[in-house]
């Protein structure tokens, strides 16, 4: 079986916020990290993996720097490592993104058929979650977003199930291979990474292709395919807050009547609370 | 000024201004410019011709030359017609459907769609897909707003696959062409979405927090939190349509229900194209797991850190139990594996706009608060007077709740005439 898991190198966004004063951004001390979920998706490839037989290669698009979350994956048990990058590819929003890593993936296939594609729910820094269902479409894979366990995979068959959220809750759905899948952060229990893969991680050759190799049309890459731009940034909308009262000065008794009192100032309160609020 | 050895003066970049979207590495004709480990733009000088593509790209002006640089007129300095794209017209809202009903998400977006379409002087339109008799929930989009409905009816559309209704929703978007797409930020409208967007090679904002006409350019404004909500961006579509956009629940305000308002409904023909269709084999409803919808809640006592053991969830439902409500809770609650994600407030849980919002050992960070934006009070009781929580709330109250919350319940017991 050949499984494909998306890799995003993203800034551990709680990190990075805006000064109220300046109005310019603050990045000291921001790491980066390999996105949470897409590790969470790698996992479970990797047991499928060792569940099935067959292969887990790891992509990543990103600029040179991003190798390190795939030397992350290689230390979790991929066993291949692809890294994208190319300054074509730079400032692409979701829809060049999901053209390139599909574009990566059809050369894939044509080394070797592609079974299944991972990639996480959602990215932590942009949280669009839609690279995974551009992909899909994209390579005319079945679709199934928001997986929560994978129950098994037929590979006579060529069909998958799995267990999903939904809207109205959970459902378990079954399709045919290939298929995409983009994980939740239930989907299973990241592994630490061994001593041994570990030490050979950091020494492994990552594979870096670029546009050129991807034989990608070059206005469907980076800020050229990318239909949405940034016209402005700023910091989310301040909410002017009220007073508080603290029971070390007004007692327990005090500072609950306070804030009741306060509470009930406006209008109707106690009225719309009495009638449980139906309306 | 800084120049290179060629005597060019090269952009400067500011670092705390650059928010690494990399726009400028894509636009710098000699790739002069790569991410910096630290994650923010580097102009290599020696390469770097000094030609100023990457300032007129930069959407948050961190690219400085000192030299007065020739600026591109916009259009309107031309004297040309705002952008638009011949043959689109009209605002339209993927009416989600539920149980045989359309969920109250698609109303909210009707009404900001009524909005949206005024500012136009153009229609509200809802697109509506399903099994055959689908069309009579019309009615309801009507009453909220939409002027024409555009429907496609067809046994494969009897609930929610992703092919299927990603096929029939860009068929009706090819064949209507709607200027504006605007959907719920649901499991179901998160999976349809990016499908949609894809067939079309449009542009798609994900978790929309305010949506505006531009004046000038008559484009949509499409505003959401990035970088873990520390940070708003907007967003816009220039050169593709539909402008495509999703919104979360309780993000807009539902508009007023007018029953008997009438409308126009359109029929479009639509049958699936050969495709393997995934089989649904068992649905678990979410009743069972995650207990009543704390977005549909119009109380919510909220547990975090602070109060997170078994021991105060008695407290807690009590008081949820006096003011009507529901308890729901912040991520470390559930990663604790106290409470089910279904309860989680926050970023990467719900957002929610209940009418009182009590905050019991929440600090308040930054992803947790952009997910209570439109709570109408917020009440904060925690120890530290320094918490974030106390910045937004009408109400704090400092102190240990296991001391607070029984005399609260019994004042506002006290108040309520009990
Ligand atoms: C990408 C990303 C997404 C995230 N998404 C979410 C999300 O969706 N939802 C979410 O909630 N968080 C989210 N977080 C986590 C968030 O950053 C915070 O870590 C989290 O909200 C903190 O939860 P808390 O306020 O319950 O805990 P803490 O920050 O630990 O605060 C606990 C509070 O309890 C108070 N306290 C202690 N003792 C008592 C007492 N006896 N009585 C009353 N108060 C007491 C303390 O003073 C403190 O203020 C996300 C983070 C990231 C990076």
């Amino acid at each position: 079986m050949h499984i494909i898991c998306c890799i995003k190198q993203v800034p551990d966004t709680a990190e990075v916020r805006i000064d109220p004063d300046t109005n310019t951004l603050v990045r000291a001390g921001v790491e980066s990290i390999s996105n949470p979920y897409d590790i969470v998706a790698l996992e479970e490839a990797v047991s499928l993996k060792d569940r099935y037989g067959g292969v887990v290669t790891a992509l990543c698009m990103g600029p040179p720097q991003a190798e390190v979350s795939l030397r992350e994956a290689l230390s979790l048990g991929a066993d291949r490592v692809i890294l994208l990058s190319d300054r074509a590819f730079a400032g692409a929003d979701t829809l060049a993104t999901s053209y390139t890593l599909s574009k990566a993936m059809e050369k894939l296939s044509r080394e070797d058929p592609i079974d299944l594609v991972f990639c996480g729910k959602q990215a932590i820094d942009g949280d669009t979650a839609q690279t995974g269902p551009g992909i899909a479409t994209r390579l005319g894979y079945t679709q199934f977003t928001y997986v929560l366990s994978v129950d098994w995979v037929d590979l006579q068959k060529r069909q998958i199930q799995v267990t999903r959220k939904s809207q109205g809750g959970r459902e378990v759905i079954r399709g045919s291979l290939p298929a995409l899948l983009t994980a939740e952060l239930e989907l299973a229990v990241p592994r630490r990474a061994s001593l041994p893969l570990l030490i050979s991680s950091l020494q492994a050759q990552v594979e870096v292709w670029d546009a050129r190799s991807l034989e990608a049309s070059l206005n469907e890459l980076g800020i050229k395919g990318s239909p949405t731009w940034v016209r402005a940034i700023t910091s989310p909308p301040a909410r002017q807050g009220g007073p508080a009262f603290d029971v070390s000065r007004e007692g327990d008794v005090g500072a609950v009547s306070k804030a009741l009192d306060t509470l009930m100032d406006e209008k109707g309160f106690l009225s719309k609370l009495l009638r449980k609020w139906e309306d | 000024m800084v120049k290179n050895s060629k005597g060019i003066e090269v952009a400067q970049i500011l670092q705390d201004k650059c928010i690494a979207c990399q726009i400028c590495i894509g636009e710098c004709p000699v790739g002069a410019i790569e991410l910096s480990p630290e994650g923010v733009a580097h102009v290599d000088a020696e390469v770097c011709i000094g030609c100023g593509k990457c300032q007129e790209s930069c959407p948050v002006e961190a690219v400085q030359f000192e030299r007065a640089r020739k600026k591109e007129l916009s259009r309107e300095e031309r004297g040309m017609p705002p952008v638009g794209i011949p043959g689109y017209d009209g605002v339209a809202v993927f009416i989600e459907v539920q149980d045989g009903k359309g969920v109250q998400v698609s109303w909210e977006l009707m009404g900001k769609a009524r909005e949206l379409a005024d500012k136009l002087s153009t229609r509200v339109m809802g697109f509506l897909l399903g099994e055959e008799g689908i069309g009579r929930i019309a009615q309801d989009a009507f009453a909220y707003g939409c002027d024409e409905v555009h429907l496609s009816e067809h046994p494969v559309l009897e609930g929610y696959r992703s092919a299927p209704y990603g096929h029939a929703l860009t068929h009706l978007c090819e064949t209507v062409k709607p200027e504006i797409l605007l959907m719920g930020a649901t499991y179901l409208g998160r999976d349809l979405a990016g499908i949609v967007a894809t067939h079309l090679k449009t542009g798609l904002t994900a978790d929309c927090t305010g949506l505006s006409i531009e004046d000038k350019t008559r484009l949509l404004l499409m505003t959401r939190p990035t970088f873990g909500g520390n940070i708003m961006a907007t967003i816009y579509c220039e050169h593709r349509r539909p402008q495509m956009s999703t919104v979360r629940p309780m993000v807009m305000r539902l508009p007023e229900r007018v029953p008997g308002r009438e409308g126009r409904v359109v029929l479009h023909e639509w049958s699936p194209p050969p495709m393997d269709l995934p089989e649904i084999v068992e649905l678990v409803g979410d009743a069972l797991e995650g207990g009543p919808d704390i977005v549909q809640s119009a109380a919510l006592v909220v547990a975090g850190r602070g109060a997170c053991d078994p021991q105060a969830f008695h407290l807690l439902q009590e008081l949820a139990d006096v003011v009507g409500g529901t308890l729901a809770c912040s991520r470390p609650v559930v990663e604790a594996g106290l409470m089910p994600y279904e309860r989680q407030v926050g970023q990467t849980g719900k957002t929610v706009a209940p009418k009182l919002y009590i905050a019991v050992g929440v600090s308040g960070a930054i992803q947790h608060l952009v997910a209570i934006q439109g709570a109408e009070k917020i009440v904060a009781i925690n120890p530290d007077p320094n918490a974030p929580i106390f910045k937004v709330a009408n109400v704090g109250i400092v102190g240990d709740y296991a001391r607070v919350i029984p005399e609260f319940i019994n004042q506002l017991k006290h108040r309520m005439g009990a």
